[in-house]
């Protein structure tokens, strides 16, 4: 997929050159709103007042091609409060011919493809952003075709904007999309941190996953760990958790930070192809229907035999490089992920997952990076975690107890019984040959009193 | 006749090592099994496995100095005969599957320094050479698996070291309980306890026929 199309702007810009002078010279002759109906706001210049004239009123809408309507109508306080308000109207709408305006004619196909093609309006001036949000989850699923990715508009509007406004917490943009999300935010020691403090540093959305460049968070933490989300701010866990906690780095490795700091998420492994490098496998290199033809048809997904074998496959195919699953546990749904808790509250008893049928490891999936860099996750049956076949196939993910290997439990279990077995055995023969009178002893070093009692034995 | 043939090193090597033995397999069954074993807390039963795995480790350096720098160690290959020492670990292994019940004579009688019996010599060695020290390098990678990640993901990853160390650990869960069996076949049933103890084994003084 190449970047978001430009031929909006190439409309647009030039039309900006062309027209800003005439448009501002015709709306400086036009005084069609009375300046004292902004004697609360900011004066706007003599152009915007033109603009404001009719798009300041209620009621201004346009149909478009598909039947919608976009509506029209520019409130004139906000607008002028806002950061924009200083730029005047010609500063984006430059393809706007005053002398023609209405035009007789101008087809909209639609209000998403109006609010794409405006995305060159905002990078003319955001070119940073606009970049920015070009590497976004957000990008790569426009550029899929999903028609309820934002754009900058969905997001900011360009006409109320305010300088810091999408920081607030009851201001977030996200929510409008995000809301389930939200409001397991809104739970979280995050928000009542930054809700009952001015001061609080506390993250709201776009402390973890970014302004412009969003990504998941997760995904974003594949090779690096959890740092880029959670080190930012909390400087010194790892120390901290050294002193409690018996390999920490690993667990911080293979652990997300609310797995154990959302302490009633339910929780699950995400195993991730990867290659020798750390990297993330994707989707175009392994090959979805390699994965479908592993998945059993009894809907509980890939079983150890069958991951073991797509492993085999894998490492044969001519992918360069091995491919390894490097597990992860997490939670399972998003906004779990957000209802981060109290840290006294967070998980600190290790039998929590270091025990056999923990929930940790009830729920597997495996996973890969799809063309839009979001994960694209199988379902895999739990025995995956704990079959023999896991030694080979899941080398990179173990909890000591919570995935053991089953039949290692049968050879110690075999491994005791044997040895008492000798032993016990042992002495019943010894008292069998003695209770039959097979037993003679030779002369020679000290005899063995198996069966006996512990007296010396004498030389005979 | 007396034969002082365990000096005051190797007792002192030995039951630390029994000891240690003891407290590794009980911590490391806790460490394993929570929920089935709950003696201890499972933080616990991991500082006490590190713990004691280090001290048998010092442990296990201090018997490989004290056999490295005493002519002690010809009880560890005091023959390098391989038929014989075939033909001698049968004799023994009969010896104790059918001619102990007998009362016959034990084909091997201790010298100051030929104490193993050659299938002791034989399963010494091998846990002493090979399994102890597997044992314990595993350890030391499964103690910090990310300060030895390189390692670890040499061999495969953490799953392999700890399923190799699992099977080391049966291996010497299955050896205690016959190594104490066999402890008690002496010409008393606490003889050679107590020659452990005092570093003092009685033998006869006749020479066993071959």
């Amino acid at each position: 997929m190449g970047p978001i199309s430009d031929s909006g702007s190439a409309k647009i810009l030039p039309a900006l050159l062309k027209n800003g002078f005439a448009v501002a010279a015709i709306a400086a002759s036009l005084t069609l709103l009375p300046v004292g109906a902004f004697a609360a706001e900011p004066a706007p210049s003599a152009a915007d007042q033109a603009c404001l004239g009719c798009h300041g009123v209620a009621g201004m809408e346009k149909k478009l091609t598909d039947g919608d309507t976009l509506q029209l109508l520019v409130p004139p306080a906000p607008y002028l409060k806002s950061v924009h308000g200083a730029n005047g109207c010609t500063s984006c709408h430059a393809d706007v011919d005053i002398a023609k305006h209405p035009p007789e004619k101008n087809d909209i196909a639609s209000k998403r493809s109006f609010s794409t093609a405006m995305t060159q309006v905002c990078r003319a001036c955001h070119a940073d952003k606009f970049d920015q949000w070009q590497n976004s989850i957000h990008a790569a699923l426009v550029r899929a075709g999903n028609p309820a990715a934002p754009v900058c508009t969905d997001c900011h509007n360009p006409h109320a904007v305010i300088k810091g406004a999408a920081a607030e917490v009851d201001q977030v943009p996200c929510k409008n999309c995000h809301a389930d999300i939200y409001t397991a935010y809104l739970g979280s020691m995050h928000a009542k941190s930054r809700l009952g403090s001015k001061d609080s540093y506390a993250p709201v959305c776009s402390g973890c996953h970014t302004a412009h460049d969003v990504k998941p968070v997760a995904t974003s933490a594949i090779g690096l760990g959890p740092e880029q989300a959670c080190f930012g701010c909390h400087a010194g866990t790892l120390e901290k958790h050294q002193e409690w906690l018996p390999n920490a780095a690993l667990h911080f490795e293979a652990i997300s930070c609310p797995a154990c700091h959302v302490p009633n998420a339910r929780r699950k492994v995400d195993l991730m192809l990867i290659d020798s490098k750390g990297k993330a496998r994707g989707t175009e290199q392994i090959g979805v229907p390699l994965f479908d033809a592993s998945a059993s048809s009894d809907g509980k997904g890939i079983d150890a035999q069958s991951l073991w074998r797509l492993m085999q496959t894998l490492n044969k195919s001519g992918i360069a490089g091995e491919t390894v699953l490097r597990g992860r546990l997490d939670v399972t749904t998003g906004p779990q992920a957000h209802q981060l808790a109290d840290k006294s509250k967070a998980l600190s008893d290790c039998a929590t997952c270091h025990r056999k049928g923990s929930q940790a490891f009830q729920s597997v999936t495996i996973s890969l990076v799809g063309p839009d860099g979001r994960r694209v996750g199988y379902g895999a049956n739990a025995d995956v975690l704990n079959s023999p076949f896991s030694v080979d196939s899941v080398r990179g993910f173990y909890a000591i107890g919570g995935t053991r290997i089953w039949i290692l439990d049968i050879l110690l279990a075999l491994a005791i019984f044997g040895g008492v077995s000798i032993a016990v055995g042992h002495v019943f023969l010894g008292w069998m040959f003695k209770r039959f009178g097979l037993y003679h002893p030779h002369n020679g070093h000290g005899h063995p009193s198996a069966g006996g009692d512990d007296a010396p034995k004498p030389a005979a | 006749m007396r034969l002082y043939i365990h000096p005051i090193p190797v007792r002192i090597w030995h039951w630390t090592n029994a000891l240690g033995f003891v407290l590794m397999i009980l911590s490391g069954m806790q460490i394993r099994y929570v929920g089935l074993i709950d003696v201890v807390s499972f933080r616990t039963a991991v500082h006490v496995h590190n713990f004691v795995g280090f001290v048998l480790i010092a442990n296990f350096c201090l018997w490989l100095a004290f056999y490295l720098t005493s002519d002690r160690i010809r009880a560890y290959h005091s023959e390098l005969n391989l038929k014989k020492h075939f033909i001698g670990s049968f004799r023994q292994a009969y010896y104790y599957a059918f001619g102990i019940f007998r009362g016959d004579p034990n084909p091997f009688t201790p010298t100051v320094y030929r104490k193993f019996n050659p299938l002791q010599s034989m399963i010494y060695q091998i846990i002493m050479m090979l399994l102890f020290p597997v044992q314990i390098y595993t350890g030391i990678l499964l103690w910090d698996v990310k300060r030895f990640a390189a390692q670890v993901d040499f061999f495969g990853g953490v799953r392999v070291i700890d399923t190799v160390h699992v099977l080391i650990f049966i291996a010497f869960v299955f050896y205690i309980l016959v190594h104490v069996y066999l402890g008690t076949l002496g010409h008393t049933r606490t003889a050679h306890f107590k020659a452990m103890m005092t570093g003092y084994e009685d033998v006869e003084d006749e020479t066993p026929a071959e």
